[in-house]
Formats: C-alpha cells, structure tokens, sequence
C-alpha cells in the first residue's frame, strides 16, 4: 500500500513539473486593439438670441407642445405668468401635431408677433 | 428662429436635454426645470411646482423663466462655427488583456458580459468574410430621433463583431443589420426591444437555430448576432448611456441579445410565404428583417377550441403599450392546425383575426375622446356601443392600420422546434428588411 501511494506522489511530482504554466511575461504582455466607437459628427454652433431689457409690454407666446396629459400644467403656467406680469401679453398656443412635429408656420408667426417664447412641456 | 426662447423641463431630463443641447450646438441655453413628472397632476399641484422652486437650479421657478429671457447672452453663446469633438485614434493605447478589459468596461464599450477583445489579427479575420472595404462608409444611427447620428465603416461593424463573439462568418448578415441604421437601444421612456428574423439560405449556412429552442440561448449564431446588434448600438450608434441617450425607465433583458433567430422555413404549411417573401425577396436571398415592439407572451391554452380563435380571443384582449400592432410566432403544430383549419396563407389568417377581433370597451373609450362625446349625444353606433359597458368587446378593430407591404398589421413568423403547440403573440411590428447577400 505504502509502495502504492509513493508511486502516485512520484508519478503527481512528475506530471505537475512538465505542466506548462502561463509565464508572469505572457500576462504582463501589452496587446494593440481597435477603437470600437463610431465617428462623432461635428457640433456646428447655433447663437443665442438677444435677450430683452424687460418683459413689460412684450409678447411672449407659451407654445404647447401637447405632450399627452400635460395641459393642465401649460394652462397653469399661463394663468400664474398672467397673474405676476401682467403688463406682458401672454399668449397660450398648441403646436402643431404632436410633440415630434415641426410647426414652421407658427415660428413664422412668433417671429413677426411675438418677443420671446416659453415651450413646454413633456412627461 | 431668433426670439428669446426658454424650454420648460421636468427634472428627470436635466442630463438629457443638457446633452442634446450641447449637441444641437447651444451649449449655453437656458432651461427652466420643474418636478418630474406632470403628467396627470391637477392644477393645484401644477401651481405649487411652478410658484416653487426649479429643482436643479435650486432657484424660485418664475425667476429662471424671466432672467432667461431677459438676461443679456454671454460672448461665448454667441459664437458661431464648429465645436471640436474628440480625436477617434484607430488603435487603443495597447494595454495588458486584463487592463483593456477593464478599460472596456469602464467606457461603457460592453453590454456588462466579458467580450472578445478586438485585436487587430481577429478583426482581419472578420472582414475577410465580406467582399466590401475595410473604409467603406456602412450607415449612420442615433439613439432616437432628436439625438446625433454616429457614422460607422466596415472595418467599425467588424471590430464590434469581434468583441460579440461572432465568427467571420456571421459578418455579412451583421454588416446587413448595422446597414438598416436602426438602433437596438431605441431610446424613449418606454423600454422598447427588437428583433432580428432571418430567412433565407444564411440560416443554415452559418447554423442557426430555427428548431427546439429557437428563440433561447442554444445557438452560437443567434446569440453572438443578436448581441452585435446591441454593440453596435452603443459604440457605432452612440446608444445606450442611461439618462442621456437610454431613457427607458425599467430596460428590458430583451436588449442583450434582441430575440434573434431565423424563421422555420422548411417547416412552413403549404401556400403560406416566408417573411421575406412577403416582404418582396426572392426566396433565395438571404435577408434580415427587424422588427420593434415591447413584450411578447408565450402561450399555450389546450381547450376544445380550435387555436385560430384561442389566438383571436387572446387578441382581442391583449394590452401593451402599444395598441393597435402585433406579431405572432408560431410553432410548426400551431401553423399547421391554423392552415388545417382553412388559412391558406399568413395573409388569410391575418385578416381573419383583424376582422373578428373587437375592442375591449374600456380600451375603446380610452383612445377615442371625440366618439366618446358623441356617444354621449345618442349618436350611433357610439351610442349603442357605450350601452355595451365597460366589460363589452366593440366590434372595432384596433390592427386595421397597417404599413407597406404588411396588409394589415399583424405579422405572423414560424419557429420552433414542434415539440409542443406553443405561440409567442407581442406588440412587436416591422421596422425594415435587408439584403444579407448585399454585404458577402
């Protein structure tokens, strides 16, 4: 029995010495990869428009853009906006089609009427 | 437009719109926030958010909105021309294996799961596999629509191959879905999921699984495919970081490999097409169609009713998110029991189920205002449709409208490995279909 068991540790020794084993080099070893991102388009700069001096006497409209179940927070943006300024017209619109549509002809409008814009409002 | 503009926001979009505005290139724009959300809240609550204060700014809410409109713009937010985006080396700065998977991981390049990582040998391997050139522009694809488009080659879509898993020769039919520029990580507050369908010789080809199990993990190819498409997302598509370009308030495990498989053609009744087929393919072209949706149910009800009006009556009554769309898979028996019973084409028993289908009259009522008030006024058939009651079935059906070459709204595939009279019935609907061969 004894002989048996010194024959496995002998034969285990053996085997364990032969087995090749990841050199600490082959870990350490730097690999190149490719960049896995696409290519970002540029950002072309918009300016912002000219501030007004006050919102007295002007026309501001509060474009609703009709977000489903939302009008109740547009209509009381309108009424307390009334209430504090009201020597600033405040005018109340839906835009066109849903909240994902353009509405040209009413920019159109604001920009020969109106001096400044509030657009609300989603989810 | 060039009029003093302030949009109005609810605080759970802060990172989003700031993003998009910087994208849009007015990095400067004021904003105005309010509690999230206000939908449905009743006009006392609305009153309190606005007479309170802007919950990112910290500042009273009526404050913002005036000094947006009337505080003069900075020199920098007037400036004109271009906004300088990061340079896009081609080679990452080359690292040990276990420190670029890290770095893989901590730039949000994965799914979460380890991937192979895209070595300059395994990406060669893969572009061997397609006939196109490495630099060849493939598409572009945005998280959603208000969001920039990225641009991607070949030589990108390979890469992103690589590190799913995929063998080279899975890449045409992965070139072919990056093609459609449709993202897998749609981005909307509602978690929406895709599908991949292929048809076509490809299927066998490249061995994937259209039998026992078809939809599940057991195919190399189904799954490595269908998670390229969600890289690909992400690293071409600019897809995928929660708050920003992921907006789905719960996600969906349904976005890790996007229900991939290939329709069980040879298992088809006799008459009915392919999917491709129907969608204007020869039934030798190889083709990937994507399909959009939310959920899918996977039923099996064994009763005395034949399982065309088991599916009818599971229509009839099923509610997702969407409402007026669904896709059905079928397995081999329950196609074969539906053409038995007198359905000789998928077209046949599409239009049996939008014509026998009603509308649950709570649902009903729910999408149609204008009829509501006119049932109100005694006009008919509203009227007698609101004598129904809440728990009666309107005979209207809510699948009528469909797009293309898809008659009626309703989509019907068939896989599976016929071990059971089992169906998958979902809101899922067609996005686009596309040529695999295009990309050999």
């Amino acid at each position: 029995m004894k002989i048996r068991i010194a024959c496995c540790l002998v034969v285990a020794l053996v085997v364990t010495s032969f087995t090749p084993k990841p050199s600490p080099a082959a870990n350490d070893a730097k690999i190149t990869v490719l960049n896995p991102r696409g290519i970002l388009p540029p950002i072309q700069r918009i300016p912002m428009a000219e501030r007004l001096n006050s919102l007295e006497g002007k026309t501001i409209y509060i474009i609703d853009t009709k977000f489903a179940r939302t009008r109740d927070f547009v209509e009381t943006l309108h009424e307390v906006l009334q209430e504090k300024f009201p020597k600033t017209t405040w005018i109340l619109r839906d835009k066109r089609g849903n909240y994902q549509v353009d509405d040209p002809d009413l920019w159109k409008e604001i920009k020969a009427k109106g001096h400044g814009v509030i657009m609300g409002i989603g989810h | 437009m060039g009029v003093p503009t302030v949009p109005v926001i609810t605080q759970s979009f802060d990172e989003l719109v700031t993003s998009i505005a910087y994208k849009k290139g007015i990095p400067g724009m004021r904003m105005v926030f309010t509690p999230h959300p206000v939908t449905d809240r009743p006009p006392d609550i609305c009153r309190r958010y606005i007479e309170g204060k802007d919950p990112v700014s910290g500042k009273p809410m009526i404050d913002v909105i005036v000094s947006g409109l009337t505080q003069p713009v900075a020199a920098e937010d007037k400036q004109t021309g271009l906004i300088a985006r990061p340079p896009r080396p081609r080679l990452l700065e080359p690292m040990t294996a276990e420190k670029l998977d890290q770095y893989f991981l901590d730039n949000d390049y994965t799914d979460g799961f380890p991937i192979v990582l895209p070595t300059e040998e395994k990406v060669a391997a893969m572009l061997k596999a397609t006939s196109h050139r490495p630099d060849e522009m493939v598409g572009k694809m945005r998280p959603s629509d208000p969001h920039e488009a990225w641009e991607y080659t070949v030589e990108m879509v390979a890469v992103n191959a690589v590190m799913a898993g995929a063998k080279p020769e899975y890449f045409p039919a992965i070139l072919a879905m990056a093609s459609t520029g449709v993202t897998s990580l749609f981005s909307s507050t509602s978690s929406f999921a895709r599908m991949a369908v292929f048809n076509g010789p490809i299927a066998k080809e490249i061995k994937m699984n259209s039998g026992i199990g078809a939809m599940g993990p057991f195919s190399h190819a189904n799954s490595t495919i269908g998670r390229a498409w969600t890289l690909i997302s992400k690293n071409l598509g600019g897809s995928g970081k929660p708050g920003e370009t992921y907006l789905g308030s719960q996600g969906t495990p349904l976005n890790f490999s996007n229900i991939c498989f290939p329709e069980a053609e040879s298992e088809l009744p006799k008459g009915w097409s392919p999917l491709h087929v129907q969608k204007g393919f020869k039934p030798s072209d190889s083709v990937v169609s994507l399909f959009s949706g939310w959920s899918l149910n996977n039923v099996a009800w064994f009763s005395s009713m034949p399982i065309h009006d088991v599916i009818r009556g599971w229509l009839e009554h099923f509610f997702s998110t969407s409402v007026s769309q669904a896709t059905f898979i079928l397995d081999p028996i329950v196609a074969k029991d539906i053409a038995a019973a007198g359905f000789a084409t998928k077209e046949a028993y599409a239009d049996y189920l939008v014509k026998n289908t009603g509308t649950p009259a709570w649902l009903y009522w729910q999408t149609r205002q204008n009829e509501l008030k006119k049932a109100k006024e005694g006009v008919e058939p509203f009227a007698g449709y609101l004598k129904l009651g809440d728990n009666g079935v309107i005979p209207v059906s809510r699948f009528g409208r469909g797009r293309g070459k898809n008659r009626s709204g309703i989509e019907i595939i068939v896989t599976g490995g016929s071990t059971n009279a089992y169906w998958f019935g979902g809101d899922f609907s067609h996005v686009t279909s596309s040529s695999i061969d295009k990309w050999r």
